[in-house]
């Protein structure tokens, strides 16, 4: 017999309780939604703010299949499905989105690298700790005009947006994990005739590499907000310029299978870091 | 057991605010009916904030015996409200009139023609660039606004109608469309609207190449009105008292009333100065007379085909709707512009008209 009392520890749910429990929250979010929309479409038809089924599906058909507004590109008669996903509205934002993404993901393995040496180099620490601790309690969107004036408003912007908002945290986090390194493993290393970059990439990079790539899954949101902003302040594609757009005339109909596509393709980034991770570093428990 | 009581509480004091909610709103019923009318910042809206700060709103809205709110909103979502029929009435061109209620299906009365952008919305450039050599060059706007409609019928009037398709626009927010423009010398071009205009052409290498005194008529600021709203007994009172109080207004701020011109301008945060100003570029129908001829007269009907041809190439009135005249006008002398099925939005000029007869 299955424990069922809710405040016990020991209490295991078997599995299918445990799958159907995990489905309810979904299932009333889903339902709540549902009756707000039949409600709202009974009197009103012709209801933009919470579309019916029927709706949602014609804007993901038109976001899937059918080219962005701005696009010159007709889709010929034979074109096959492939060909219009192609030249589709969300393949085109996706793709302009997701270069500022990696772009700025790439931008912080530096960071990253020169977090390991504030961390570990008393000199490195001297010089950028207290700084960076000040820069990250910058909120970086009261910057904007500055990040005009040196970067343009191209996709540089964007991407220092993200970079500047993201990079402090990601240091901060980093040289903490350096630091609770047990001093004991860089002495040992050193008396095994371990050099300073040794024990810097070696002993203390490595081992500290799962956390680093944990601490970045946690930060795949706030890059995604940054970017965000940034898109919705001034930019001519990407998901959240679509998004804006989209606003103006309350079309809910594209705007909800946007926000639900980029809910996937984070959680489709989160889960091959996971993955890697858990790959690269098969001794790593957390 | 202190999980348990602790579940107790909580419950109890749900049920509480329950009972004081339920309370608040029986309380509120016994009172006069209420209704909310929202704007925005626009030199040609500002007034309604004088006209609530002054008392003239509470005087009109006393002698019909209801009770109105004024609430200021950003502009987007004083339409997000109307349209979710949180408020009742709400300052809008006739642009968002059509693509946001109406095209949601929300059948609307516009009751008062306030006034229409006579040089407020500006195309500005840089290097004497011109609606020739535009085409190609990044153009920073609030695109789906009237910005976006300017800068087209700028392009159709100077001859430049097969080059729309080849124009870059880079849609900007307006909270941040001045610094940005103006950090960078390879911005070349910007279409906004006032004060933001006179920040940027403050700078002298930017110049203005059109305006809306180009095009008079086409960019109207309306008060529009839920039509489920005005079919109420209430509705029509709420409609005349609010009508009456504007045109009470207005005629102040028109007639230069310095109390009128200063709390209009605070309405924005403007100086009185910068107000006038804005006001020189803003053609009101102070009088009531002067707001019936002109929405009874043909020449709207034109200027609304316009308009109502441009939101629907832009997609601007929804996916599901595949011509032009499922959204379809109805004006005062009985003409409506489109399906006669799918009337959705509406002028009515009886309001104004009866506050041209002293009606009201």
């Amino acid at each position: 017999m299955t424990n069922l009392s809710p405040f016990d520890i020991q209490a295991r749910p078997n599995r299918l309780l445990a799958q159907a429990l995990s489905a309810v929250l979904f299932v009333v979010c889903i339902g709540l939604y549902m009756q707000t929309s039949i409600a709202r479409h009974r009197e009103n038809p012709e209801d933009r703010v919470v579309p019916s089924g029927h709706q949602l599906l014609a804007g993901v058909r038109s976001a899937v299949l059918e080219p962005a507004e701005e696009d010159d590109y007709i889709a010929p008669d034979n074109a096959s499905t492939w060909e219009r996903l192609r030249h589709s509205m969300i393949w085109k934002d996706t793709a302009s989105s997701g270069k500022r993404f990696f772009i700025s993901l790439g931008l912080l393995i530096p960071f990253v690298v020169l977090a390991v040496h504030i961390g570990l180099f008393p000199w490195f620490g001297a010089g950028f700790l207290r700084f960076f601790l000040f820069f990250d309690k910058i909120v970086a969107l009261s910057l904007l005009p500055i990040l005009f004036i040196a970067f343009g408003i191209d996709e540089w912007s964007k991407i220092a947006l993200i970079v500047i908002g993201v990079a402090p945290t990601m240091i901060l986090d980093v040289t903490q994990m350096v630091k609770a390194v047990p001093q004991e493993q860089i002495v040992k290393a050193f008396t095994l005739d371990a050099n300073n970059f040794d024990v810097a990439y070696r002993v203390v990079f490595r081992q500290v590499m799962p956390q680093v790539i944990n601490s970045l899954r946690l930060n795949l949101k706030p890059m995604m907000l940054f970017l965000f902003a940034g898109e919705m302040i001034a930019a001519s594609d990407g998901l959240a310029y679509r998004i804006a757009i989209m606003r103006r005339h309350m079309g809910m109909d594209v705007i909800l299978p946007y926000v639900l596509w980029v809910a996937l393709l984070l959680f489709l980034i989160d889960f091959s870091l996971r993955t890697i991770n858990r790959r690269l570093h098969p001794w790593f428990q957390a | 057991m202190q999980s348990k009581r602790l579940g107790i509480v909580s419950l109890l004091a749900c049920s509480l605010t329950l009972l004081v909610g339920s309370l608040n709103a029986v309380t509120a019923d016994a009172q006069a009916p209420t209704f909310t009318v929202g704007w925005s910042v626009y030199a040609g809206w500002n007034p309604y904030f004088y006209m609530q700060k002054s008392g003239i709103l509470k005087k009109w809205a006393d002698k019909y015996g209801i009770a109105i709110k004024v609430q200021r909103f950003d502009y987007a979502a004083s339409l997000d409200s109307f349209v979710a029929k949180n408020i009742d009435a709400c300052a809008m061109t006739n642009m968002e009139a059509l693509d946001m209620p109406a095209a949601a299906g929300v059948d609307s009365t516009a009751i008062i023609v306030g006034d229409y952008s006579n040089g407020n919305d500006a195309v500005l450039v840089r290097d004497n660039l011109t609606f020739q050599t535009l085409p190609g060059k990044p153009i920073m706007l609030v695109q789906k606004t009237v910005s976006e409609y300017l800068l087209e019928r700028g392009m159709v009037l100077n001859g430049q109608q097969s080059q729309l398709g080849k124009l870059h626009l880079i849609n900007t927010s307006d909270a941040d469309i001045v610094a940005a423009f103006l950090n960078n010398r390879s911005n070349q071009a910007v279409v906004t609207w006032k004060p933001l205009v006179s920040q940027i052409v403050a700078d002298k290498s930017v110049h203005s190449i059109f305006d809306s005194s180009k095009i008079p008529g086409e960019i109207l600021d309306l008060m529009v009105v839920r039509t489920e709203v005005l079919n109420t007994p209430n509705g029509q009172k709420f409609a005349k008292a609010l009508t009456a109080a504007w045109y009470e207004t207005i005629q102040q701020v028109a007639a230069g009333q310095s109390n009128a011109l200063k709390y209009s301008a605070a309405a924005s945060g403007d100086s009185v100065e910068s107000y006038k100003e804005q006001l020189r570029t803003t053609a009101l129908f102070a009088s009531p007379k002067s707001a019936v001829d002109f929405a009874d007269g043909t020449d709207v009907q034109k200027k609304m085909d316009l308009v109502r041809q441009f939101c629907f190439t832009h997609g601007l009135l929804g996916q599901g709707i595949h011509s032009v005249d499922d959204v379809a006008i109805a004006y005062p002398n009985g003409t409506v512009q489109g399906n006669k099925a799918r009337v959705r939005l509406r002028f009515n000029s009886a309001y104004m008209q009866a506050a041209e007869q002293g009606k009201l």
